[in-house]
């Protein structure tokens, strides 16, 4: 009973586009790629080949710089933004809840912080250099003003905008106010939290790479200035490679780890 | 007691609330009286946006009305009281709960025993069918489903009032009719005296026992009409339509 499948042309046409679509991405990096082999020709190429920044990766790999390979400087990096953004979660959703749900402290605090986030991250390096030096406390300071407005910003938003038909569930069940604010209030605005938290982990890890630019013996932020500082162009590239990679991963691991947590957000993320 | 017997449960005493919309003040009820009896399904009906909501959410204790009161067993009652609940016109489920935490959300709140308040969130997941979603997240759910999940939160806690907000006002008209049936179904296994806004006559005449009318806003009452009609009732029935037609040419136009 089996029927043979007719396919219309336009069915046809669809599944084809279809397919096209799924090769595109895979063209458009097959060019990246051609164009960077073209450019890094030649006798005095300005740009390190495919071929040299792999040979870098496994010098790298053989003779560590400062005893770490280029794993060891990732995981540097990736600890101060860890320390730095645990602190800044733990602060900027306490301070987001108090000034998005408490009118008064809204008034009082709200002023400050806006002054404080007008200011960016990277114009505070002068003074906490002054105050603190280069060693790790200040670089993770400095992570730590850089990812705290994303965190604040969207937790006062999500706590500021509770839809009031939820609220007034909780007056129908006779919800005391501790009961509105843990039950229904920071729950609803866990999204937004949630945003806050992706867009700061991005914020954190361009701040952590300019903090190590300014001195110390560790990090993909002082490898990359140190490629630079002796002229290893693929020491350079090399980083900026792992600097996105490692970017791309921490996009993804918030992304999944709200699904995760949240599972009622899949609706708004598709 | 006999089955007709009729006592007084709810009271509504010279109800009236007004708001300040800019400069002016808007009156929204105007002097509303009205007895409901004990397990009685209720009809407010009233054209677009007359006030009807209003009037429930006083009841409800969502609105504190500026004059008039309302009393529950005889009794003068203000805010929210346990003993009244409500359906909610807007979906108000919360998204980031499941059906079983929505529906029990009441019992949770109360601080009653896990065991306890399961079993209860069980037992009206069942009466409105939704057996076996007890974990979907409303996102999941279509909007007659949505729908029961917000009957069955109103009826754990075991309420004595339903106040229902124009429930269906937002489901497509096929949803619309199979959940009018599945309302009246519920209703008769689970007997509460019931309150149910809506602006659409049809539904009216064939939920309420009594059609309480009310004008264009500011909201007065019109006139109170009795549904004899037995249930379940049909709506091409002779009868059926001649009410409707006597109130259709009662009721105001919305603007």
């Amino acid at each position: 009973m089996n029927q043979p499948i007719v396919m219309s042309d336009m069915e046809r046409r669809e599944l084809l586009w279809k397919r096209i679509h799924r090769v595109l991405p895979f063209l458009s990096l097959g060019l990246l790629l051609a164009l960077w082999v073209y450019v890094s020709q030649g006798e005095n190429a300005r740009f390190p080949s495919p071929g040299a920044t792999w040979d870098r990766f496994l010098l790298i790999m053989r003779h560590p710089i400062k005893g770490l390979t280029i794993f060891g400087h990732v995981w540097a990096s990736l600890q101060r933004v860890c320390i730095a953004l645990i602190c800044a979660w733990l602060f900027g959703i306490a301070f987001g809840i108090l000034t998005g749900w408490y009118r008064k402290s809204d008034s009082l605090l709200t002023p400050l912080f806006t002054a404080f986030r007008s200011v960016p991250p990277l114009a505070w390096i002068p003074l906490i250099t002054i105050w603190f030096g280069l060693g790790e406390f200040p670089k993770i300071l400095l992570v730590f003003i850089g990812s705290i407005p994303a965190i604040v910003v969207n937790t006062h938003a999500g706590m500021r905008f509770v839809q009031k038909i939820y609220l007034d569930v909780g007056t129908m069940f006779n919800a005391n106010a501790r009961q509105k604010l843990f039950k229904i209030a920071i729950p609803s605005a866990l999204d937004a939290i949630f945003a806050g938290i992706r867009t700061s982990t991005s914020a954190a890890w361009m701040v952590v790479l300019a903090a190590e630019m300014l001195g110390g013996k560790s990090g993909v932020g002082f490898l990359i200035i140190r490629g630079m500082d002796s002229l290893d162009m693929p020491l350079v590239l090399l980083s900026m490679i792992f600097i996105g990679l490692v970017g791309a991963l921490l996009a993804i691991i918030t992304q999944l780890t709200e699904l995760l947590l949240c599972p009622w957000t899949r609706k708004q993320s598709n | 007691m006999p089955m007709d017997a009729k006592t007084v449960k709810l009271s509504l005493r010279h109800i009236c609330q007004s708001y300040v919309v800019g400069n002016a003040v808007r009156d929204a009820v105007v002097d509303v009286s009205l007895d409901v009896f004990d397990n009685e399904f209720l009809v407010i009906l009233g054209p677009g946006q007359c006030g009807k909501s209003v009037l429930l959410n006083i009841v409800g204790g969502l609105e504190r009305p500026i004059d008039g009161g309302v009393f529950l067993d005889a009794c003068r009652i203000e805010g929210s009281d346990p003993r009244i609940a409500m359906v909610f016109q807007k979906l108000a489920l919360m998204p980031w709960k499941t059906v079983l935490d929505n529906v029990a959300f009441g019992p949770q709140i109360a601080g009653t025993d896990k065991a306890v308040w399961r079993a209860e969130a069980q037992k009206y997941i069942d009466l409105v069918g939704l057996q076996g979603f007890e974990k979907s997240y409303p996102f999941e759910l279509s909007g007659g489903m949505k729908q029961r999940v917000g009957i069955a939160r109103a009826y754990t806690g075991n309420p004595e009032i339903l106040l229902m907000d124009e429930p269906f006002g937002q489901l497509d008209a096929q949803t619309r009719y199979a959940m009018e049936d599945e309302i009246q179904r519920i209703w008769q296994q689970e007997k509460r005296t019931v309150l149910f806004v809506t602006n659409n006559i049809e539904e009216a005449v064939y939920l309420g026992d009594r059609i309480v009318l009310l004008s264009n806003g500011p909201a007065h009452i019109k006139e109170i009409y009795e549904i004899g009609l037995p249930r379940p009732r049909h709506m091409t029935d002779p009868d059926f339509l001649a009410i409707r037609k006597k109130i259709a040419d009662n009721m105001d136009l919305a603007i």
